[in-house]
């Protein structure tokens, strides 16, 4: 196993009072395994993933439960200790790779830059290595593309510079969060195609956080749906697609328009809109937007129920 | 949704082979003044009572046509017209009449809303510019307004950002409708929001469209969602128009390369064990507007391309019924 979290919470003390971002999320990934994980804005899939990878550095925000990363506990790790692992064995891709780069330096000199820091090779074997980095992310001209600065490049070339440079120290785990949803569909398939190429050939473990049901459909070998701070369902691909369980899950899905055959007349929309983290409702989160709900719904929080498949949902338990 | 009445005798809008040229740069600039062509000779009829979804890929100009469409934009080539009538450099105040007739929702409702005036004097606002209401009325037309987009009464005296974004853009829907306008061109109206209010969104157009008798001129870079509104999609390449034809059937057989390759890389939820869709993966990136290649556009990202496309332009034709493209090879089945 490479990650496994057990009941991960994260809160933030605020004007308003303590504000639960993450309540109680547990997952496990095995090596070379995708996990998608699905949500709307503020159902904290980025911040979950973000406590993994120890870059919750607000004092205000109280971490608890385990992360452990190849078994060693990664929660209350000294900062010292975290920098070694990111970037060496667990790397992150983000959704804007401008933000990922710095202006002032060539790609070339940045991913060089990453690798010396966490291996000690010459300047030159490092630019080496860049050459064949930037080829594997498919680089039309990798030892032009060195020389370049991030201006130069395209959205979807810089993209793939941010990703050459999370592979530059074969991660066991990489962290991608929404990284195509800046992108245009050719591009993003492109980058989908990529990770799948990586997967294979470097054995990484991938957590993909999107919001794009379609992408996790293509891409992950498992999934896991958050809302307002809760896992609400997961299962294989397969088990979730065909057979969503959880009511979020469903409609969700339902109010994805068609790409092919015939056009509903209306989408099925969710009434509403999430639910801020200051004023959940009382039980269950969904409750409120939920058309199946009834009376048990409005005071319990439902936990996760189920084998490999499992949802948290008192309706699809009394099923 | 139902098949709204479409009126194919009275074009409502019209653009005859429309451009706009921006020029960038300074004579002091390295390269100098440069001219860059956002739009180029498009060719676009729009119907009364149906909706024309935009769609390509980032930087193709489909939002610089249509604020062009708006005459957000001055247009530098061809001719825009309004039910006819010959709009293309008609002056401010000769255009203010039209305004009315003539509306447009942002995607950033947040950005496109004062943030320190109340969502009530904010729907109010064209009222009071174009109408000859009273203040009474106008206070009753905007609890109309709100009902129909289904926003509460009691919201009028909220603040922008009391809202969450969909309902951010149920206000600027309600600002843009307000003056019972003829034809609204939506940029986007649905990328900002999460995929559960953006079904909410989408519906909420449609039963304006039903209940107001609107024509849309839809823009959105997800395509799915183009094909749900739409009636008729035009596929926009570097500013021009590759292929035109109806919502479904350009989507189940798309004739120009570039439309198939753009259909095939959207991501969809598949039960299936394995993907049975073919995906079509263009290779490099869309050539800089500044130096268009000769030729197709298209031309050095395309999969079929010989030499005849190296050197001449198609042109948008009709090769079926309803069904425009311009490729010297079009799948046609």
């Amino acid at each position: 196993m490479i990650l496994s979290v057990r009941d991960l919470k994260v809160s933030f003390r605020t004007h308003d009072g303590m504000v639960r971002a993450i309540d109680g999320v547990s997952f496990d990934l095995g090596e070379s395994e995708i996990l998608g994980v699905v949500g709307e804005s503020g159902s904290g899939k980025t911040v979950s993933l973000l406590a993994v990878m120890g870059l919750i550095t607000d004092p205000n925000a109280v971490i608890e439960g385990s992360i452990r990363y190849k078994g060693r506990e990664l929660v209350g790790l000294p900062a010292r200790e975290l920098r070694r692992l990111r970037g060496n064995e667990i790397a992150m891709i983000f959704q804007d790779p401008m933000t990922a780069l710095t202006p002032v330096y060539t790609i070339g000199w940045q991913i060089a830059e990453q690798i010396r820091a966490h291996r000690n090779v010459s300047k030159a074997k490092a630019m080496e290595r860049v050459e064949e980095l930037l080829a594997e992310v498919n680089f039309p001209n990798p030892h032009e593309a060195m020389s370049r600065y991030p201006h130069q490049l395209s959205g979807g070339m810089r993209q793939r510079a941010v990703i050459a440079m999370a592979l530059s120290c074969n991660p066991a785990l990489l962290v991608a969060d929404e990284p195509t949803t800046a992108l245009d569909v050719t591009v993003q398939a492109g980058i989908l195609d990529l990770v799948r190429k990586l997967r294979a050939t470097h054995k990484s473990a991938v957590v993909f956080i999107t919001h794009d049901m379609g992408v996790v459909s293509e891409l992950a070998d498992r999934v896991m749906v958050m809302y307002a701070g809760r896992v609400v369902e997961r299962g294989s691909r397969m088990e979730l697609f065909s057979d969503p369980r959880h009511p979020y899950t469903r409609a969700l899905l339902g109010s994805i328009p068609p790409l092919t055959g015939d056009k509903p007349r209306r989408l099925l929309a969710i009434p509403g809109s999430p639910p801020s983290l200051l004023r959940l409702p009382q039980g269950c989160a969904f409750g409120p937007r939920c058309p199946a709900q009834y009376e048990p719904c409005a005071t319990g929080k439902p936990d996760l129920r189920g084998g490999t498949h499992a949802a948290a949902c008192y309706r699809v338990a009394q099923a | 949704m139902s098949e709204p009445m479409i009126d194919k005798d009275r074009p409502i809008l019209e653009t005859r082979s429309l451009g706009k040229r921006f020029s960038i740069g300074t004579r002091f600039s390295a390269e100098g003044r440069r001219t860059v062509h956002a739009v180029d000779n498009v060719s676009l009829t729009v119907w009364r009572g149906e909706t024309v979804g935009l769609v390509g890929e980032s930087g193709c100009g489909k939002s610089t046509l249509a604020r062009c469409l708006v005459r957000l934009y001055d247009i530098t080539d061809g001719k825009l017209l309004f039910e006819g009538d010959d709009i293309t450099t008609k002056s401010l105040s000769e255009l203010r009449p039209l305004r009315r007739r003539l509306q447009m929702v942002f995607q950033d409702p947040s950005a496109s809303l004062n943030p320190r005036r109340r969502v009530g004097d904010l729907v109010a606002e064209p009222l009071r510019i174009h109408g000859k209401l009273s203040s009474r009325e106008i206070t009753q037309r905007v609890a109309e307004l709100f009902d129909l987009v289904g926003l509460q009464p009691d919201h009028v005296m909220r603040y922008p950002h009391e809202f969450s974004g969909g309902q951010r853009q149920r206000v600027g829907i309600a600002r843009a409708i307000a003056l019972n306008p003829d034809l609204v061109v939506l940029d986007e109206p649905v990328s900002a929001l999460d995929v559960s209010v953006q079904a909410q969104i989408v519906n909420l157009l449609a039963d304006l469209q039903e209940k107001l008798k609107l024509t849309y001129i839809f823009i959105a870079h997800d395509l799915s969602v183009v094909r749900q509104v739409s009636t008729r999609i035009a596929v926009m390449y570097l500013g021009s128009i590759v292929e035109e034809g109806p919502a479904e059937e350009l989507f189940a057989t798309p004739a120009h390369p570039y439309s198939q390759a753009l259909i095939s890389a959207v991501p969809v939820v598949e039960t299936t064990p394995s993907g049975t869709r073919k995906r079509i993966i263009l290779t490099g990136d869309v050539p800089s507007p500044l130096k268009p290649p000769p030729g197709c556009r298209f031309h050095p990202r395309c999969p079929i391309a010989v030499e005849r496309c190296r050197t001449e332009r198609p042109v948008l034709d009709e090769r079926k019924p309803g069904r425009k493209v311009a490729c010297h090879f079009p799948t046609l089945s």
